[in-house]
């Protein structure tokens, strides 16, 4: 394939990839540009391209208007413990539904199928009800147990488990181990492609869930950041320098994660165990 | 098991629509008790939007100084932000809701109709006593058919057409001589013959703030004062012929949401904007280098010596019926809608123009703006407001905001004809909301 590609055709494709490359990286760019610049210079025309010395101004004042220090803090607290619980109970129950039989499993899964379906506004209010009656309004629990089992990962870590063959848990259990240990020694580690790609969608939904945050957190020390972001945006008057800012913020960590889970694709890999 | 796949999915649609259905239903308040008389003390909880609840918050001290004992919070949250939350507390039987809670006028009646013991009735608390500080307008959207407050009245946006003095003196025209729609748009071709700008922004496809200002300035609007749907009439007519006309001039530029709106006006791409007396503090805040060059002059009317007035936005506060603390509650919204100190604070600092006549006698209303080409512009908004005609949004105000948005964009974008879209409007919002269409 590779001796194939004519000159011309790679340079076609280099000018397609350049395309999609400042296509893609141009609004972070122009984010950037935003955060760095007072509010009025975003809509001047011609535009200004380059990055300002606002920035620390800017920053000065989102922290001034919704703590964005204390904010940050706040949902990478609520993401972080959310994703590590819900992996867990995820990943075990896409075990147990891919490896075990049991009565009624199916129709168990079927369930968990039409719960993706339910869009978030019918279980909005008896939910809310629910951590009202025990008391967990504004709290961090409120925001990260309702999703703890969340469907769309179970979903995807069954389907993953499947592929894992039952003589290899068979030969375990031969050779004495406990369903613990084969849970963690054998099933785990080669799940650990999917179980990246599961924890950065875990992180990625609970880092941007907006609406039930913003249902449920009462007072303005225990937002999140789409929640605090959210309220900057007011009737007419916006300062989209402090906006700028704020999305500059929270796209990082999101980065920052997938980076570091970006290596746990390739190893996964390279870690098959059994040849058929 | 597929027979079983599609019995679950059924099971679960049929479930997830029952749901949906029943979550206007539990009414039920709780908390009665604790509101006995007395001193009011102890916190408040209160709930606003960006420079309103900065608002609110410079009001706090001087609230104390009347009520040593007491405590108020305000919780600064996005402004639609406030009403996911509203709906849902209310929703939920008054679970987690403030206090106290701002609302835009032209959204109470919908919260009035769909939870009418949800929100306390000021008028049992005293509030009648104020009835004769606030205008028509005012009053017709706080109170219930009874005639009692279940609101209170705290800032109105009196419309009025903001300009660039410099594009006008460029292409020659007085805006002075700008009287009723048919001059708006002769001044239009003018300046776009000679300086090549547009006339005014709309944002087709998203909002009808025009539409809406010039049906108000008429008297009319989506809905009559029987709540019949009455996007059909004589008004609204006229008010679609201006603004076709408009179009077909190539006068008005088509901007991309809120954000495309405010950049033309700071670019200079329009020549004219019509809004509310709100749209001060935009103009000053993203084109702070601007300053000389904007004017204002009120709605053009559509005939000669006609209405001027109109009202585009505003919003009033109301106490939950689940609040623990009415009595200190009913004081903040009594102190903060009734005293003129907050009201003149939240307009000097924070450009939200207050709807108690009071203070309209202040000296801020007859200084001349340096902004505004020295123009005393708030006095101008200031006469307009006992002249804005009543209007009833009704609790179907957001789907005819939808329907005549896709309206206005069918008629100027797909050139549909004006009655026909209109005749389709009112069908479509008679099925959606089960009210009658006006004669």
């Amino acid at each position: 394939m590779r001796h194939n590609v004519s000159p011309f055709r790679k340079t076609l494709l280099y000018i397609f990839l350049f395309i999609g490359v400042i296509v893609s990286v141009f609004p972070f760019y122009w984010m950037f540009v935003g955060a760095t610049n007072p509010s009025g210079e975003i809509f001047k025309v011609p535009p200004n391209f380059l990055p300002g010395d606002y920035g620390w101004e800017n920053f000065k004042n989102l922290n001034e208007n919704v703590g964005i220090v204390r904010v940050l803090g706040n949902s990478l607290f609520i993401t972080l413990t959310f994703t590590v619980l819900s992996a867990i109970v995820c990943t075990a129950a896409g075990y147990a539904f891919a490896k075990f039989q049991f009565k009624g499993r199916n129709a168990i899964f079927f369930m968990l199928l039409v719960a993706i379906m339910i869009p978030y506004h019918v279980t909005l209010i008896p939910l809310f009800e629910i951590f009202s009656n025990v008391n967990w309004l504004n709290t961090f629990q409120a925001v990260i147990l309702p999703q703890v089992a969340y469907p769309f990962a179970i979903f995807l870590m069954r389907q993953n488990m499947q592929a894992i063959p039952d003589s290899l848990l068979e030969a375990a259990r031969v050779d004495g181990a406990g369903e613990f240990h084969i849970f963690f020694r054998i099933v785990l580690p080669v799940m650990r492609p999917a179980l990246a790609a599961v924890a950065i969608f875990l992180f990625m939904f609970q880092w941007n869930n907006f609406i039930w945050p913003l249902v449920v957190l009462q007072s303005q020390d225990m937002y999140t950041l789409p929640v605090a972001l959210s309220s900057l945006v007011g009737m007419s008057r916006i300062d989209y320098g402090q906006v700028m800012m704020g999305t500059t913020l929270s796209t990082l960590p999101i980065m920052i994660f997938f980076l570091l889970l970006q290596k746990q694709f390739i190893s996964g890999i390279l870690g098959g165990s059994v040849k058929e | 098991m597929k027979k079983w796949l599609s019995i679950f999915l059924l099971v679960g649609l049929v479930a997830g629509v029952l749901s949906a259905c029943s979550g206007n239903g539990g009414g039920e308040t709780s908390g009665e008790n604790g509101e006995s008389g007395g001193e009011p003390s102890g916190e408040i909880t209160v709930w606003g939007w960006n420079v309103a609840a900065e608002s609110m918050e410079l009001a706090v001290d001087g609230f104390k100084e009347q009520y040593p004992d007491v405590e108020v919070k305000v919780e600064d949250i996005g402004r639609l932000d406030v009403y996911e939350k509203l709906t849902v507390g209310l929703a939920s039987g008054g679970n987690g809701l403030p206090d106290v809670v701002l609302v835009e006028s032209d959204r109470l009646a919908n919260y009035q109709e769909q939870f009418p013991d949800a929100l306390t009735n000021l008028s049992e608390m005293g509030y009648d006593k104020h009835e004769d500080k606030f205008g028509e307008y005012k009053l017709s959207v706080t109170q219930n058919s009874d005639g009692d407050f279940f609101a209170a009245p705290w800032d109105i946006g009196p419309t009025g057409v903001f300009y660039r003095t410099d594009i006008f003196e460029e292409a020659g025209v007085n805006p002075e001589d700008i009287k009723t729609w048919d001059d708006y748009i002769e001044a239009g071709k003018t300046i776009k013959e000679k300086t090549g700008t547009n006339m005014v922004p709309v944002d087709i496809a998203k909002d009808d703030a025009l539409y809406r200002m010039m049906l108000n300035q008429q008297g009319a609007y989506y809905y009559d004062e029987e709540g019949n749907i009455d996007v059909t009439s004589e008004e609204s007519k006229k008010a679609f012929e201006v603004i076709k006309q408009l179009n077909n001039e190539e006068l008005i530029l088509n901007n991309d949401g809120w954000n495309g709106v405010v950049s033309a006006t700071v670019n200079g791409e329009v020549a004219t904007v019509p809004f509310g007396v709100w749209y001060t503090g935009t103009i000053m805040d993203q084109a702070p280098d601007q300053s000389g060059q904007w004017g204002v002059f009120q709605l053009p009317a559509f005939e000669e010596g006609g209405n001027r007035a109109a009202n585009l936005g505003g919003s009033d506060l109301v106490i939950p019926s689940s609040s623990d603390n009415k009595n200190t509650a009913y004081a903040f919204v009594e102190y903060f809608t009734t005293e003129v100190d907050p009201q003149m604070k939240a307009l000097e600092e924070k450009g939200i123009f207050p709807s108690l006549n009071s203070t309209y006698e202040e000296d801020f209303f007859n200084q001349e703006s340096e902004f505004f080409s020295n123009q005393k512009i708030f006095k101008l908004f200031a006469d307009e407001v006992s002249d804005i005609p009543v209007a009833n949004y009704t609790s179907d105000y957001s789907r005819a905001f939808d329907t005549m948005s896709d309206t206005q964009a069918s008629i100027l974008l797909d050139g549909k004809d004006i009655e026909t879209a209109l005749q389709d409007a009112a069908e479509k919002l008679k099925s959606e909301t089960d009210r009658k269409i006006s004669e």
